[in-house]
């Protein structure tokens, strides 16, 4: 069957082309379908809204620029979150390169938010080591951070009053793109410092973390764009996760109409072959 | 619009098409993106290694807080330098030992307690819920599912003895846990490829706006002719030949 | 020599391997101390082993100018790039630092070169990632049919689209239920996904434990580096 041979020979550049097109025009034109929130992202909101004003809430954003388009939006969400629950925020990298991503987006949330440096909230920057950063946190957070981002002591910031090491942390969020990430805060951090420990991932490292998930070693999880978009719509305000998503939708479409067209023309074709 | 901004919408929307010219194929303006995010990546790590590691995390704790027991490691440090230089790159070998050594006994007795142990007592934890008037729940039901998918996909791994009988079975029911699993992944990671395309359009249409000048548009244009400039250029009879 | 070069490193690795090992059970003072030291050791020496990585990457470019290789002028411009960067990095924070990147030169390079060429870098994969679905996804085998309905479920279930065409129904008196693509997506996540990566993790535990047992007793020896001893 001729129908069956053209299935399964389109140029790859007219696949690009379709996903090109179709990405373009949701991101240019989004729907607004709706947003189903999950339990596990869920889980995250709730325990950050139980929080009681005033608790020390650490972010990690453990990425790089690779990952913003599906890790900055959980970080905005979360951050605003936070600083709306009156939190005493600690921002954070284990990624040298996530270093410049993490300052932009914290001191714009802050801004938007009229919380400053020091006295609402501190950003630690990056500083080397993957787990043994933790594991010197979990004993002494002055030492691992003697001094913030910004070159001022951590022992003379309001914010940091009484907070000396993981021990002292209420929930700890890390955003993770990979290693170190969620596992290492759990392995090095959660284990021994007993904080609670939430987690935002890629898509990618998702599939890998609902064992965590389902023994409570983590309280929540939020997977890649769609995360994002579920914390946002939690929060009533959409933002980059939410406005991504009917492209999203529009792609993954895409991807399955592919697969179908390929099983369709390689099934009719190994009938003709059989036949 | 501050010039900055705008520069800097200019060079990423040229920058980002440079690179998506590959889709057409490898060509001059995707080695020059990809050399010069290479450069830019290793000139912001060294940059961030001079402040972090050297001065915040050395120079600082020994000139500031009198941390002069900071020079050992730091001399260690130095030792790792070494593998630079063929004839003393042993020495080398003296630094890596001790932060390998202790990273490899630091990691097991954690390994244990979070990845197997409490993984194992999750598995088993649901099945002690269970009330004697109350029956199963969907709970229980899915945590008999869970208990056969790891006991399955555990047996499928192990490769000391043949597969053969009973083991073979639970081997084929481990198989078919683990196509799930990959196909969860699958569909997982077909979702972050697509964050990160959405993501890098959604800055294409921000810097194609008015209060960009059309950065985006333009430069899709140049672009454009200077890959077919390329084109035309490598196709010509003296280049063929 | 060999004392020094084998004998030296090797005991190193096996008496700090087993203290690290000891530690975790030894609730003492002493044996946190211990831990702190070495994991702030293990900090500086780390950062000194990243300056290992970024020289051997140049030394392989500046081989290639060197020796005028095929697209040495690639590498030229990825030794321009670097040196420009860390010129405006170190002019950003002074000798003495903190470097503080907002407003600077150096994040304006970092925002609108290093994210905008990271990004569009691994971006480019959601096309290959289409073009491969398309050309090699197919349900040859019964395993590779279930590979491939639950990448569609879960496809499906992880975007609006999805749960708009294919939400939960009842029917028959409740006899036919359908929870929906969302839930369903869930509950292969939740449940099938999770005792399959459970097993892999156990799995990979159990392998990283032999490793380490392996590098604390001097039967691996990779990370020594090379050499004849």
């Amino acid at each position: 069957m001729a129908w069956a041979q053209r299935l399964l020979r389109i140029d790859r550049r007219v696949i690009f082309l379709l996903v090109a097109v179709l990405t373009l025009t949701f991101v240019l034109r989004p729907v607004g379908l709706a947003i189903r929130v999950s339990p596990e992202v869920r889980s995250i909101y709730d325990y950050i809204e139980k929080l009681p004003a005033g608790s020390v809430f650490l972010l990690s954003m453990d990425f790089d620029p690779a990952s913003k388009p599906e890790l900055a939006p959980m970080a905005v969400a979360l951050l605003r979150h936070a600083f709306a629950r009156k939190l005493r925020v600690m921002v954070m990298t284990l990624w040298v390169t996530g270093t410049g991503l993490a300052e932009e987006i914290v001191t714009s949330a802050a801004r938007e938010a009229g919380k400053r440096s020091g006295v609402d909230y501190v950003f630690l920057g990056y500083t080397p080591g993957t787990v043994n950063v933790i594991i010197n946190m979990g004993q002494d957070l002055a030492k691992t951070f003697p001094k913030d981002y910004y070159g001022k002591p951590i022992d003379s910031l309001p914010m940091m009053r009484g907070i000396k090491s993981l021990r002292d942390v209420q929930y700890m969020i890390s955003l993770g793109a990979g290693s170190p990430g969620v596992e290492a805060w759990y392995v090095y951090g959660k284990e021994k410092y007993a904080f609670e420990l939430g987690g935002g991932v890629t898509a990618v490292s998702a599939a890998g973390l609902y064992p965590l998930l389902q023994t409570g070693q983590i309280n929540g999880l939020m997977g890649g764009l769609r995360g994002g978009a579920e914390y946002e719509t939690l929060l009533g305000r959409r933002g980059v996760a939410t406005a991504g998503m009917d492209a999203q939708s529009a792609t993954h479409a895409l991807i399955i109409a592919l697969i179908l067209v390929g099983n369709l023309g390689y099934l009719a074709s190994r009938r003709r072959g059989q036949g | 619009m501050a010039t900055d901004a705008m520069l800097g919408a200019w060079t990423a929307a040229g920058l980002t098409l440079c690179m998506y010219t590959f889709l057409y194929k490898d060509n001059p303006f995707f080695k020059f993106g990809e050399h010069l995010y290479v450069g830019v990546s290793i000139g912001y790590t060294i940059v961030r290694i001079y402040y972090d590691v050297m001065l915040k995390t050395l120079v600082n704790p020994i000139a500031e807080q009198g941390r002069w027991d900071l020079l050992l490691p730091a001399c260690m440090g130095v030792l790792v330098l070494a593998r630079f230089v063929p004839r003393v790159a042993w020495v080398s070998r003296i630094a890596f030992a001790l932060i390998v050594g202790f990273g490899s006994g630091a990691v097991m007795p954690r390994i244990i307690s979070s990845f197997i142990l409490q993984q194992v007592e999750g598995t088993f934890r649901p099945f002690l819920r269970l009330t004697p008037a109350g029956g199963w729940t969907w709970l229980q039901a899915n945590a008999v599912v869970v208990l056969v998918g790891v006991v399955a996909t555990l047996f499928y791994f192990f490769f000391s003895i043949e597969h053969r009988g009973a083991v073979y079975g639970a081997a084929r029911v481990g198989i078919y846990f683990l196509m799930i699993s990959f196909g969860a992944a699958f569909g997982y990671t077909v979702m972050a490829r697509m964050s990160l395309l959405i993501g890098r359009f959604g800055d294409l249409v921000r810097f194609g706006g008015p209060e960009f000048h059309y950065a985006s548009l333009v430069m899709l244009v140049l672009v454009v002719l200077g890959l077919g400039a390329w084109e035309r250029l490598r196709r010509t009879p003296s280049n063929e030949q | 020599m060999i004392f020094w070069k084998r004998t030296l490193p090797l005991t190193i690795t096996c008496v700090m391997g087993v203290l690290g090992a000891l530690q975790y059970y030894v609730p003492d003072p002493r044996s946190e101390a211990f831990l702190t030291g070495m994991a702030e050791w293990g900090r500086i020496i780390g950062g000194f082993a990243m300056i290992l990585g970024v020289a051997s990457l140049c030394h392989v470019h500046w081989g290639k100018i060197r020796r005028r290789a095929a697209g040495w002028g690639y590498s030229a411009v990825m030794y321009a790039s670097m040196l420009v960067t860390v010129a405006v990095g170190l002019a950003a924070g002074g000798l003495r630092g903190p470097l503080v990147e907002a407003g600077t030169r150096f994040e304006w390079i970092y925002m609108y070169g290093m994210v905008a060429l990271q990004g569009t870098m691994f971006s480019i994969l959601a096309f290959f990632v289409a073009s491969a679905a398309y050309r090699a996804f197919r349900a040859r085998t019964a395993e590779a049919t279930v590979l491939l309905v639950a990448a569609t479920v879960v496809m499906l279930g992880r975007v609006p689209l999805g749960e708009l065409i294919l939400p939960p129904f009842r029917a028959l008196g409740g006899w036919v239920s359908f929870p929906g693509i969302g839930p369903l997506s869930d509950w292969i996540l939740n449940v099938l996904n999770a005792a399959a990566r459970r097993a892999i993790l156990i799995g990979i535990s159990v392998g990283v434990i032999a490793t380490s047992l392996k590098i604390i007793f001097g039967i691996e020896r990779g990370y020594l580096g090379g050499g004849r001893d």
